[in-house]
């Protein structure tokens, strides 16, 4: 997963938020008004319908080039294979709405994210624990973590509980480390005044320290939703009796390409859905930024 | 100690970095007493120590220091609630609003919620931040955030005010404007102010005494009054040639305490 996509997404409104925000007399920043004009310029072709032809032109000649043996159906599928897949599994038997790959994401994102940013707390509680926990941390983290999968099959059977504890451990490693790094982001000039005013660690904590880490766990949670969906269709691919991942490999197995393209665009549309959801949760929650 | 003065600092030193051999002598000796109500500055050259002693009153100072200093006939401390503190930079929290950081400090000092906004949101009209009250710190240009923060700092109406180079990051017309709201809100009731600044255009405008102190290791070598006529206009001021005058005369102080500095 590309994090220059999450920005590119997440940059656009962020931009169109911070100008309505900004007082007209003193602007904060003059370069803003020429962005105005040249974004001005091209919203007069709307990006929506540029973006429509593009890929309505990239379905033809994928299409073309199928039908004229350019490009091997039996490697690549073919648009209207994929649609006619997609059409079936979502209207005529509807076995695509079953959303097991998505509970169980859900699942080890929101157990992973809670433990996660509960150890970063403790560890900020008892900076003596993070340090002697710190290099076992670090080298569980570095374990490829989708070789576990075999071992979770094992504990955890063929069900929903092996996903979850594959995306668990993804997750919680990359919220607890977001954590960490955004309790130690906390600017330092922030810390004076409430320690001139005399304010109890407890005041700094909740008034200081937290609301300046948000932003950054927040980045945690967007990547950790992310990677729990990882690790639920990466377990699935390896042994499940159902789920995206499940109905993934036993296309592939059967050669069926169309079904499998239309799985991975499935797939794709649900992690930009996630990350869509995520950015809107954050800009209705970090309005400050 | 004299229980009439409300700052006083007596034969006061402060060395860093504790080893005798390795340890740095930031303030010499230093003595000078403030009575309430008296806007005072602390200017010298960068290092000279005024920053310290400014920490040293706020109880923010690791160091022990040698001799005494009293607040209000107190020893200084964290959380004395005789102080309101002002920084260097405006240090706005980005997630609270104008009026969210300018009750912060009503807030840790458990002011019930009501009056605390009531209170900040007079203040805030009063540094001309009234209609910007829900903005945040983003929206705000850099001499709002520091009106904001004068209102932070106000609103917390206590003797003592301290405030370090609190307009330093500013440029000079938005300086002049925040000076003279400054003025404003000071003459109102005329708190005890410790300013400290290296403007010593500044320090003349602002102050009744100005306290100049040489490079490290600080020691004090002037005490000013400045005998300007009050209530005082600062643009009005910089076309006035006593304030020159002064000027010129604290400028000659303080070249002197550079010179006996670097040879």
């Amino acid at each position: 997963m590309s994090i220059s996509t999450l920005v590119s997404i997440k940059g656009a409104p962020a931009s169109s938020r911070h100008r309505r925000g900004a007082p007209d007399h003193e602007p904060a920043g003059s370069r803003r008004s020429h962005a105005r004009i040249r974004s001005h310029a091209l919203r007069a072709v709307p990006v929506w319908l540029r973006h429509a032809l593009f890929i309505a032109a990239l379905i033809g000649v994928w299409e073309l080039a199928a039908s004229q043996g350019l490009l091997d159906p039996a490697f690549f599928g073919r648009p209207s294979g994929i649609a006619a897949y997609l059409w079936k599994g979502f209207v005529t038997d509807g076995t695509l709405w079953r959303g097991y790959t998505l509970a169980g994401a859900v699942i080890a994102f929101v157990g992973g994210s809670v433990c996660a940013v509960a150890t970063g707390l403790l560890f900020m509680v008892f900076p003596g624990f993070h340090r002697a926990s710190e290099p076992y941390l670090t080298l569980l983290n570095a374990m490829p973590r989708i070789a576990l999968a075999p071992l979770f099959l094992l504990w955890f059977g063929l069900g929903i509980g092996s996903k979850v504890a594959v995306g668990f451990s993804l997750t919680f490693f990359i919220v607890l480390s977001a954590t960490v790094a955004g309790i130690r982001s906390v600017n330092s000039d922030h810390l004076v005044l409430p320690k001139a005013l005399g304010a109890t660690p407890r005041q700094v904590f909740t008034k200081v320290t937290l609301p300046s880490a948000v932003p950054v766990i927040f980045s945690g949670f967007r990547l950790g939703l992310i990677f729990a969906l990882l690790g639920v269709v990466g377990a699935e691919l390896i042994a499940a009796e159902h789920g995206l991942g499940q109905t993934l490999a036993y296309l592939q197995s059967t050669f069926s390409m169309d079904g499998v393209m239309g799985l991975l665009f499935l797939l794709a549309f649900l992690g930009l859905g996630i990350t869509s959801l995520m950015n809107r949760l954050e800009r209705a929650l970090l309005d400050w930024q | 100690m004299d229980a009439a003065c409300a700052i006083e600092v007596r034969d006061l030193s402060v060395r860093f970095g504790g080893g005798a051999a390795a340890s740095v002598l930031a303030v010499d000796n230093a003595s000078f007493t403030i009575v309430p109500g008296e806007f005072v500055s602390l200017v010298g050259p960068s290092g000279c120590g005024k920053t310290t002693i400014l920490n040293l009153l706020t109880g923010l100072l690791a160091e022990t220091p040698e001799g005494e200093a009293r607040v209000l006939g107190k020893a200084p401390r964290p959380g004395n609630p005789d102080i309101a503190y002002m920084l260097a930079r405006d240090s706005l929290m980005p997630w609270r609003t104008a009026l969210g950081n300018a009750v912060y400090g009503l807030e840790v000092r458990n002011v019930a919620k009501a009056e605390r906004k009531a209170r900040a949101r007079a203040l805030l009209a009063r540094v001309g931040l009234g209609t910007f009250s829900d903005k945040y710190p983003k929206a705000l240009s850099h001499g709002m955030r520091q009106r904001c923060a004068l209102a932070r700092t106000f609103v917390l109406d206590s003797p003592v005010f301290l405030m370090d180079e609190p307009f330093g990051a500013l440029d000079a017309q938005t300086k002049l404007q925040l000076e003279d709201v400054l003025m404003d809100l000071w003459s109102a009731d005329r708190k005890t102010v410790v300013f400290v600044t290296h403007d010593l255009a500044e320090a003349v405008a602002l102050s009744d005494r100005v306290i100049v102190m040489s490079a490290r290791p600080g020691r004090i070598l002037a005490d000013v009054p400045i005998d300007l006529p009050r209530p005082r206009s600062i643009r009005a001021l910089q076309n006035d040639p006593r304030f020159h005058t002064l000027y010129g005369r604290l400028w000659g102080l303080l070249e002197q305490g550079m010179a006996g500095h670097v040879h």
